[in-house]
């Protein structure tokens, strides 16, 4: 046997310890992703805010002739009623984000707070009765549950809410149960039992933090979703009513003309996308992150 | 030793690795190595022991034997793997499937999920017997029990029709042996094969093993961070210190007159059964994470007998310090007289 | 009575009822001496880790009794009452699960030891670095979280908070499985100086040479019962069970050992 060391010449001489590139490390941590994603939301957020202070037009009333393409004036063109496309579709960010917003948060705390609740609970009767009825909610997609009810409260955005909050929960309360059936048999959790820790430092510094970052993970993603569900709502006519502007209501509204003007529909269509992948890249980036802290 | 006895040796030699550097390609100009420098050679129906810490890169090495580094993200950057005429260090993965497997087989470190769950292990182990060639399905069937009973295991008509998950681990783990020798093999690479085993089915795994080497005449490679368990089993080791062999050689001459400091730290870490209570000496420190290599020997500021020049320039390399035994100290020689 | 720390009495675990019944436990009885290092050697699914929930005050027991200096552990309510709690801690098998992942090891010791009396948070991080110290974690290594520290580490880092109730019990659960020999060996070394300070160990292990290394006495543990105890060099030296025998036997490097002495 021979050993020439030859191989390994090249690389150590020219090298010594390989170091890390942070570029590449934070790709791979998600950094960029996150920054990126950031950006884009923030852009969009200021715009909303700057787009319907600046503008000289107003949102809901017409201001010229209907289907008027982009032009230097009205850079969106304008819709059938006449009015700024470019001023409605970013006076719309606040009220498609907020309600979207509102819609996660509300299903978030309680599923979670439930999830929780039921696995720490010792009661058999409890967790088989409110485990039968997440699980009855969770059967039926969320899109149909939703439609039933608003047909039930009435169409509006508060009805979106609403539904949302009370078919959306049990997924949260499903996902944290599961997770924190699974860190309550973690050793540290047992160390806090043996090392005397009150109940509620055990609850909320050690088992909250590692169940919440799991829901908080998946509240992310859920965003996405609402925000294309509430769209959708308001399209079908359940959500947002006229002349309120919204992105769904705003295509549903644009839709029967879109051969003759494509610019009703198209731009909010485009903001509703800017909206989503702003969020995705959020999402993605603190997903990263995260798993960065399990491994 | 005589020179005829050497050179008997050398025509025995099956697997050839020399030089083997493994690592990570991150981006296009970063490159992560876990492993340097892998230097050794497999000799035919022999059982040679490769023993490291964790992050030494023995898996990485046992990985590039059987053609998976890329599974991991890793890919070979320099080196030969000579086996038969080829080297595996340049094969395609279209060329690894008539090795791997029918030449090469694999005993994997987890026997729960090294199996597939939901076929039977006759079923299994019959399609690892169909893949290269097609055989008539009473032939099959007569192949597995055989196989089934190579490994010991008791009512092999049973345990033909049973799922993984009915078997204990250590008959999985036997069902897993029978799968890596279903094609006749040159060599069995059995990465940690006992881990998570009780020591009662360790034993009996161990025996299996050594029976594959003797009777079947395959060479086994195995894996282990116990040094007890390989210095038990073992022809011949390897000793795997922050990417590089540091030390190789037989088993016996190893246990003996250890040529790396880091082997006789290791050994001295180790429990002593038969004078229990001495204070173990552990090894300073911790061991050196991939990428943060120091300069010079990588056991440098971990070791007892640490010399000036060796914490400078390069890592060193493999030397024939005594006949067949390799160490890859610079002090090498100085350390002849002081083991045990 | 003896004067035994902890004295284990006929103590059953069964999980399950009915046809689906598992006895992990039976009738098993122990006891742990002050300042003494117990063995408990068996296999998986012996019934040694419910064993030592047991006596951790983790597992209610279906009938017998655990008593600690001379109090039975398990009375209404919760396990181990009042100052007893502190005194019996526990480390546990899996180096990855026993440390909150979202903390350094610093906050994770020095939470404990500001549950237990160390007033100021300044007083609390300075002990704390100190029992760490003792560990062997360098001051840096307390900074990070669990991901960035080996498993041999972390073993550490949970013998430290542990330590930070004072305890006069120390039960660890399989300390060593899951880490590398030389770590194994750091380990044994400081449980070995934390039984010269007077601290009573239980060790629970599958490995013979871990037991036989650290402890006076061991119970072998077969299918939820003890098929032999006693001194640990007898026991080792001259089994009497064939279990044990075939124990013994299986712990590898033993050949070589004879041939070398």
């Amino acid at each position: 046997m021979t050993i020439t060391g030859a191989g390994t010449a090249d690389w150590f001489d020219v090298k010594g310890t390989v170091p890390t590139p942070k570029n590449a490390k934070r790709l791979k941590d998600g950094t960029i992703g996150l920054i990126t994603g950031l950006f884009l939301l923030v852009a969009l957020l200021v715009l909303g805010i700057v787009v319907p202070l600046l503008s000289p037009f107003e949102v809901e009333i017409s201001i010229d002739t209907p289907f008027l393409p982009p032009s230097g004036t009205y850079w969106f063109g304008t819709d059938g009623l006449g009015r700024d496309v470019f001023l409605r579709v970013f006076s719309a960010v606040y009220l498609d984000l907020g309600v979207a917003l509102i819609g996660v948060l509300i299903p978030f705390c309680l599923g979670t707070i439930v999830g929780i609740g039921l696995a720490v609970s010792r009661s058999k009767t409890l967790n088989a009765v409110a485990g039968s009825i997440i699980d009855g909610i969770n059967a039926f997609p969320l899109l149909v549950l939703a439609i039933a009810l608003i047909a039930l409260l009435g169409p509006g955005l508060q009805s979106v809410v609403v539904a949302l909050s009370v078919t959306n929960w049990a997924r949260y309360a499903r996902l944290a149960r599961t997770r924190a059936l699974v860190v309550k048999q973690q050793g540290y959790i047992e160390a806090t039992q043996t090392l005397g820790y009150s109940k509620p430092r055990t609850l909320f510094k050690h088992l909250v933090p590692n169940v919440s970052s799991e829901t908080t993970a998946y509240a992310l993603s859920d965003l996405i979703l609402v925000i294309l569900l509430i769209a959708g709502l308001s399209f079908l006519g359940l959500g947002a009513q006229p002349p309120t502007p919204e992105w769904g209501a705003m295509i549903s509204d644009g839709r029967p003309n879109f051969q003759v003007a494509w610019w009703p529909v198209i731009f909010p269509g485009l903001a509703l996308c800017w909206a989503g992948v702003s969020l995705s890249f959020i999402a993605e980036g603190l997903t990263r992150r995260e798993r960065d802290v399990k491994s | 030793m005589s020179v005829n006895a050497m050179a008997s040796e050398s025509s025995d030699v099956l697997v050839e690795i020399r030089d083997l550097v493994i690592g990570i390609q991150r981006t296009r100009k970063d490159r992560l190595l876990i492993v340097e420098s892998a230097n050794f050679d497999i000799r035919r129906a022999e059982i040679l022991g490769l023993v490291g810490e964790s992050g030494s890169g023995k898996t990485m090495v046992c990985r590039s034997l059987i053609g998976t580094l890329k599974r991991r993200s890793a890919s070979i950057f320099a080196g030969t793997i000579k086996f038969d005429g080829m080297d595996l260090a340049k094969l395609e993965e279209r060329q690894w499937r008539s090795v791997r497997g029918s030449r090469i087989g694999y005993v994997p470190q987890s026997a729960l999920t090294g199996a597939n769950p939901v076929m039977t292990v006759g079923k299994q182990l019959g399609e690892a017997i169909r893949r290269n060639r097609k055989r008539k399905e009473k032939d099959v069937r007569r192949r597995v029990m055989e196989l089934l009973e190579l490994v010991h295991i008791r009512r092999p008509e049973v345990v033909y029709d049973q799922y993984p998950h009915q078997l204990s681990g250590g008959m999985r783990q036997r069902v897993m042996i029978a799968a890596a020798i279903t094609q006749d093999p040159d060599i069995v690479v059995a990465d940690e094969p006992t881990t998570g085993l009780d020591v009662t089915v360790q034993a009996e795994i161990m025996k299996l093993l050594k029976e594959i080497r003797s009777e079947l005449k395959m060479s086994v490679i195995l894996v282990s961070h116990d040094l007890a368990l390989i210095d038990e089993v073992c022809d011949r080791l390897v000793v795997m210190h922050a990417g590089t062999c540091v030390e190789v050689g037989s088993v016996s001459a190893v246990a003996r007159t250890p040529l790396h400091p880091y082997t006789i730290a290791l050994n001295r870490s180790r429990i002593d059964i038969s004078t229990p209570g001495a204070p173990l000496i552990t090894i300073k420190g911790n061991p050196p994470a991939v990428g943060e290599w120091p300069a010079g020997c990588r056991f440098s500021d971990r070791c007892d007998f640490v010399q000036q020049d060796c914490t400078v320039g390069r890592n060193p390399v493999l030397v024939e310090v005594r006949p067949n035994h390799w160490s890859a100290c610079l002090h090498a020689e100085r350390l002849g007289g002081t083991s045990e | 009575m003896s004067d035994a720390l902890i004295e284990v009495r006929d103590v059953s675990v069964t999980f399950g009822s009915g046809s689906r019944a598992v006895r992990a436990v039976r009738q098993v009885s122990l006891h742990i001496e002050k300042g003494e290092a117990v063995g408990i050697v068996g296999e998986s699914g012996s019934g040694k880790s419910t064993l030592a929930r047991v006596l951790a005050g983790l597992q209610r027991p279906n009938s017998g009794e655990v008593r600690f200096a001379g109090e039975s552990i398990y009375q209404r309510g919760k396990a181990y009452r009042g100052e007893n709690r502190r005194l019996v801690q526990m480390v546990f098998q899996d180096p990855y699960g026993s440390l909150n992942p979202r903390i350094t090891a610093l906050s994770a010791v020095s939470e404990a030891v500001r549950v237990h009396g160390v007033g100021s948070r300044k007083d609390a991080i300075a002990k704390s670095l100190e029992l760490l110290g003792r560990m062997g974690i360098s001051e840096r290594d307390a900074g990070k979280k669990p991901r960035q520290l080996s498993g041999g580490q972390r073993q550490r880092v949970s013998v430290a908070r542990a330590l930070s109730a004072q305890p006069s019990v120390l039960l660890a659960d399989e300390p060593t499985s899951a880490i590398d020999q030389s770590a194994q060996a750091q380990l044994l070394n400081l449980f070995r100086g934390l039984l010269d300070g007077g601290l009573s160990i239980a060790l629970v292990s599958h490995d013979l040479g871990v037991i036989r290394y650290l402890t006076q006495r061991v119970y072998v543990m077969k299918d939820g019962e003890f098929v032999e105890s006693g001194l640990t060099v007898e026991v080792f030296d001259n089994p009497q069970q064939e279990y044990t025998k075939q124990l013994i036997a299986s712990i590898p490097g033993r050949e070589l050992h004879k041939a070398l002495s």
